[in-house]
């Protein structure tokens, strides 16, 4: 899968991404393709800079990089935030925000893990207080690798991701929904007594597992 | 049975302006006689008393009766009547006497007052009795005649002694800076249905009071001092007056952390657009004028009953103690809510049409400055209408009585709910108002009435507006986008916690200072303007004239001083000035 | 009534369209000014249509729910109260049975409808954020009225049918012969459309995201499209004031952009006012030049 002529270095790994994402989501309608690309067009962006990849966030909006030509922008609340980007390792104290952030925001909704902490905690394996796979805890619909991936990386994620919406691809918060008890016990597991509330997930009944 | 008794005699304002035909004269003694007439004016404020009296007098009847009250609310019943029924300064001045002292006395039957209070209440309402007695004895002494009247060939020093004695009499009792000190004051402590009463229609009497002025002079208040643009100067002397005070009061009331001072305040500011557009004195301001105190009675009725019930129901006044009742008094919630659209004067209901005729008359008159002055204090207006929407209603509740109050007994509700049915009924048709209540009113004092095409519409030569218009497209618009929000694709869910807020990633909890009830206005003191004047206290500006008093009295006193040759001096300096003074004036 | 009807969506379709390509060219503008390609000119209506079409919409009770309806219908109000077109029976709306104080007011109707609704969201950034956009208003509403109303009294008159009717050709324009009027009103206008230097209500980092801070979802698509529209409407009225209106949409267009482009202009340019700064700013800088011009042009003799 890795060719040289094609790609380099995180775009080979994107463009697999990309690859698998081709061929779902033919069965939409023609409204339903029309609001997936809408949505895929116009991606609110709530930037959680829990770590060092926060530093690689903030260039995106500037006019060197220039993510809103991308339809990209910022979003000051996460009820008004389309995406969720958790920027490198993720403090367990941080966890809790970052959950409650998570499900504050509205569906669609989409995680984008930035750096190698959010996928198996990078430099921070063998820390006490951080969490390593982020997937445990959120769905996640795109990672982008390195340590620290530069912001084009991140731009690539974000086309990535537009590509993935625009095919009509369910987004993890569904993910989130019916895996609800795994997820809720792998938080309380690292959490223990601190959880968030629960009725920022109120849609959830399945008794007092959370 | 009582009580039915007494709700009757609240019906005798309208009952008298109903059945009263011809005038009465009755005389007294030797040459003085007393004449009643119902005027086209005093039966528009008649028209007022009629409608506000038994509103009032109904959540009085709640529990056990009170029979000192009734008696005395019948005498201030009667006292009104006899006031606005005067034809002359007697039988007017004795109408104002049974109103203060009746007043005062139910006032004094409050729980809550205290003695700086009660003194205020009378020591001012008796200085604004005693100006006009001063007044009509003045006017006595040049006419040899007590009939409100034009008088013709008043010298001009003689006309304004006779402005500003009936001008000061009358700004007290509407509250004028710096004269309002006993308002906030006794609407705050008065019980809390009679603050009702207290603003919606006894502050009407000093506007009744300062109609009637331009009335003593054949061509109003421009025969004073000639004109300024296109409107008398001393009416503008009065209109910067209102302002003034309307913006004051209204920072003032910005600042208040209890409902019933916030709406004292707004009282005054209220109260201050009339005299401001009773300043102008044209046809359109006049018609303003009126509109706005037929608006101001329904409203501060309307806010009052209701805040009345809020207190009845929860036992707290200030905001911080309550918040999120809307689900609790919902009623109630939309009684507040109509009152301060009409309190803002915003378009589809009444306050607008006063606030457009006002402004149209000052923009007739071209004075711009004071439009200018009005529109801020008239802006400024939309904050304290916020506070007292959101501090009882919104936000969370902040005391345990106001998590679990209920609605308030129908006694307040049914007030409520009329006075409602009447704000919006007058939005939509504001042109039946001009033409049933003010027009005539304007032919009665000899002035070009305004006029309406049809009832829906107010029609001025600058313009005008349709309220069915208005009000139909924005109703019809809000049905049919709920209607096709509701259609549209995509889940509703209500929060199940009011916890569940956006708050940077936090959980609040009960501990957590959610409400801002309190807080709200309080940044408005970075602004320097707003700054300056919430920092100066009318009581301070009265203390510190006394400062200024003394300090010049002691001046004046270290001339005297003991040794005699001073005094020989002073005398013989004072007697040769009086020579030549006289020489020199030929005297 | 058809005829009502038609010209009733015409206006309002209009509104929308010219709402997000303006706010869409904005972006772009913003964009090359900061050396950027910017998004494309019709962003703002993807974003528009994304935010009407998510899946899922918290409300935190009926008030909540109510308060972008009440503001949408204020909006709407206001863009069929303000004739679009002179001498045509086209794009003319209600306006004939509405006046130019009306249009102020009603501009103001729909945000204290939407403030209910922050306020029963219980959330206090809201409530912060309502609170100085009335400190805000307070502000600005001083001298725009005042500019306003110096062309009232100009023309003697308070609708905007007349006063367009009064400046038939170039010279005419109540810009050429009011200037006086049009310098007062135009910083206040600039910041009723929440223009930059006076931007710190809504600004997406002050005090977090303020007023808007629980709106998500449809209720922010709605939020959204109301704005828009209400920025074409003011833009409308400000053209038929002092720009003498217009006889074709291509006029209006022309006219609106013109001055929707010295609002952009002046908003790259200028860095944010705190609220009191914006304040005293208005009650400083545009309303001295009101008082001057009310002592100029209606105390002294020669007016």
């Amino acid at each position: 899968m890795y060719h040289h002529d094609h790609c380099e270095g995180f775009q080979c790994e994107q463009q697999q991404l990309e690859a698998t994402l081709a061929h779902s989501g033919g069965e939409l309608g023609a409204l339903d393709r029309l609001i997936a690309w809408f949505r895929q067009r116009s991606l609110f962006v709530l930037a959680y800079g829990t770590g060092c990849g926060a530093i690689e966030m903030r260039p995106l909006m500037t006019s060197r990089f220039d993510a809103e030509r991308f339809g990209i922008i910022g979003a000051a609340t996460p009820r008004q935030a389309d995406v969720l980007v958790i920027s490198g390792y993720l403090a367990i104290k941080t966890l809790k925000r970052v959950i409650r952030s998570y499900e504050q925001m509205q569906e669609p909704k989409y995680v984008i893990g930035l750096g190698s902490c959010t996928i198996n905690g990078g430099m921070y394996w063998d820390s006490y207080n951080t969490i390593k796979q982020l997937d445990h805890y959120l769905p996640v619909d795109m990672y982008v690798n390195g340590c620290m991936p530069r912001p084009e990386a991140l731009i690539e994620g974000f086309v990535a991701l537009q590509k993935q919406i625009a095919n009509g691809a369910p987004s993890g918060a569904m993910r989130y929904r019916e895996n609800i008890d795994w997820y809720k016990a792998n938080q309380r597991r690292v959490l223990g007594d601190n959880m968030p509330p629960d009725y920022t997930y109120d849609w959830y009944h399945a008794g007092d597992v959370a | 049975m009582l009580k039915l008794l007494f709700l009757s005699l609240a019906l005798t304002p309208a009952a008298t302006l109903f059945t009263w035909n011809g005038a009465v004269a009755w005389p007294l003694f030797d040459g003085i006689t007393l004449l009643f007439d119902l005027t086209p004016l005093a039966a528009f404020f008649m028209a007022l008393l009629a409608i506000g009296a038994p509103f009032v007098a109904l959540p009085m009847l709640r529990g056990k009766s009170d029979e000192p009250t009734y008696a005395l609310y019948a005498v201030l019943l009667l006292g009104m009547q006899l006031l606005l029924l005067a034809g002359d300064f007697i039988g007017f001045f004795i109408g104002w006497e049974m109103m203060t002292w009746s007043s005062y006395l139910l006032l004094l039957r409050s729980p809550r007052i205290d003695l700086e209070g009660a003194q205020s209440y009378i020591l001012f309402n008796l200085a604004s009795a005693f100006l006009l007695l001063a007044g009509m004895l003045f006017l006595y002494s040049i006419t040899d005649d007590f009939r409100i009247q034009a008088i013709d060939g008043l010298l001009t020093p003689d006309k304004w002694a006779l402005f500003t004695l009936f001008g000061l009499a009358f700004l007290i009792k509407v509250g004028a800076l710096p004269l309002h000190l006993w308002v906030p004051r006794s609407y705050d402590q008065a019980p809390d249905v009679f603050s009702a009463f207290l603003s919606a229609l006894m502050s009407k009497m000093g506007i009744y009071g300062l109609m009637l002025l331009p009335l003593l002079f054949p061509d109003g208040l421009s025969e004073i001092s000639g004109r300024f643009l296109n409107g008398p100067v001393a009416g503008y002397v009065l209109a910067w007056i209102g302002v003034i005070t309307s913006i004051i009061a209204t920072f003032k009331a910005i600042a208040q952390e209890d409902m019933k001072r916030l709406l004292a305040y707004s009282s005054i500011a209220q109260v201050g657009y009339i005299v401001t557009a009773l300043g102008v004195g044209s046809s359109l301001a006049i018609g303003g004028a009126l509109f706005q105190a037929l608006v101001h009675t329904l409203v501060k009725l309307l806010l009052f009953i209701t805040i009345a019930g809020i207190i009845l129901q929860t036992g707290h006044r200030r905001f911080t103690d309550l918040g999120q009742l809307i689900s609790r008094m919902p009623i109630s919630f939309f009684g507040v809510l109509i009152g301060i659209i009409g309190l803002a004067g915003m378009p589809p209901l009444p306050g607008f049409a006063a606030k457009y005729l006002m402004y149209i008359g000052l923009i007739d008159a071209h004075w711009l400055l004071l439009l200018a002055a009005l529109i801020l204090s008239s802006t400024a207006s939309f904050v304290y209408c916020y506070k007292l929407i959101y501090g009882p209603f919104l936000g969370h509740a902040n005391s345990p009585e106001a998590k679990i109050a209920t609605e308030a007994p129908w006694h307040y509700l049914v007030p409520q709910i009329l006075l409602m049915g009447m704000l919006v009924a007058l939005g939509i048709f504001p042109g039946w108002a001009i033409e049933v209540l003010i027009d005539p009113v304007l032919i009665g004092l000899g002035m070009t009435p305004i006029g309406a095409p049809a009832w829906s519409v107010l029609a001025t030569s600058y313009g005008g507006y349709d309220g069915i218009a208005v009000m139909g497209v924005f109703a019809t618009i809000f049905v049919l986008i709920t209607a096709l929000f509701f259609l549209g694709r995509g889940r509703m869910h209500r929060a199940t916690s009011s916890y569940d807020l956006s708050f940077c990633g936090e959980v609040p909890t009960a501990a957590t200072p959610l409400h801002y009830g309190a807080g709200m206005g309080r940044e408005l003191r970075r602004v320097p303007l707003i700054g300056w004047i919430l920092r100066h206290t009318t009581i301070n500006f009265y203390s510190g004239l006394m400062h200024q008093t003394q300090a010049t009295a002691g001046m004046i006193g270290t001339l005297y001083g003991s040794n005699p040759q001073v005094w020989i001096l002073f005398a013989v300096l004072i007697f040769a000035l009086t020579l030549t003074v006289q020489m020199l004036t030929g005297a | 009534m058809l005829h009502y009807f038609i010209d009733a969506f015409a206006m309002i379709g209009m509104s929308y369209f010219m709402g997000f390509l303006f706010y869409g060219f904005y972006r772009q503008f913003n964009a090359r000014v900061q050396r950027r390609w910017g998004p494309s000119i019709f962003q703002n209506f993807f974003d528009n249509m994304k935010f009407l079409f998510k899946t899922e919409t918290i409300i935190h009770g009926p008030m909540f729910f109510f308060g972008p309806m009440i503001i949408f219908a204020g909006a709407v109000t206001t863009v069929l109260f303000v004739p679009y077109l002179k001498d045509s029976i086209w794009l003319q709306g209600f306006s004939q049975s509405g006046n130019m104080i009306l249009i102020v007011y009603l501009l103001v109707v729909g945000p204290l409808g939407n403030a209910l609704a922050v306020g029963s969201s219980g959330n206090p950034f809201g409530v912060m954020g309502v609170t100085r956009g009335l400190t805000r208003l307070m502000g600005l509403e001083v001298p725009f009225l005042l500019g306003l109303a110096l062309v009232m009294v100009q023309h003697e008159t308070a609708s905007v049918h007349a006063i367009m009717a009064a400046q038939p050709d170039f010279a005419h324009w109540n810009l050429v012969t009011n200037p006086l009027a049009f310098l007062v009103m135009i910083l206040p206008f600039m910041a009723s459309q929440h223009a930059s230097p006076f931007d710190v209500v809504g600004a997406p980092v002050e005090v977090y995201a303020g007023p808007r801070v629980e709106f998500s979802g449809r209720l922010l698509g709605i939020l959204m499209t109301q704005n828009m529209m209400m920025t074409v409407a003011k833009l409308v009225l400000i053209a038929d004031l002092f720009l003498g209106g217009a006889t074709t949409i291509w006029e209006l267009i022309a006219k609106t952009f013109a001055l929707f482009l010295l609002t952009a202009a002046i908003s790259t340019s200028f860095p944010r006012l705190r609220t009191e700064q914006t304040v005293d700013f208005f009650w400083k800088i545009p309303l001295g030049l009101g008082v001057i011009s009310v002592i100029a042009t209606i105390w002294f003799p020669w007016s």
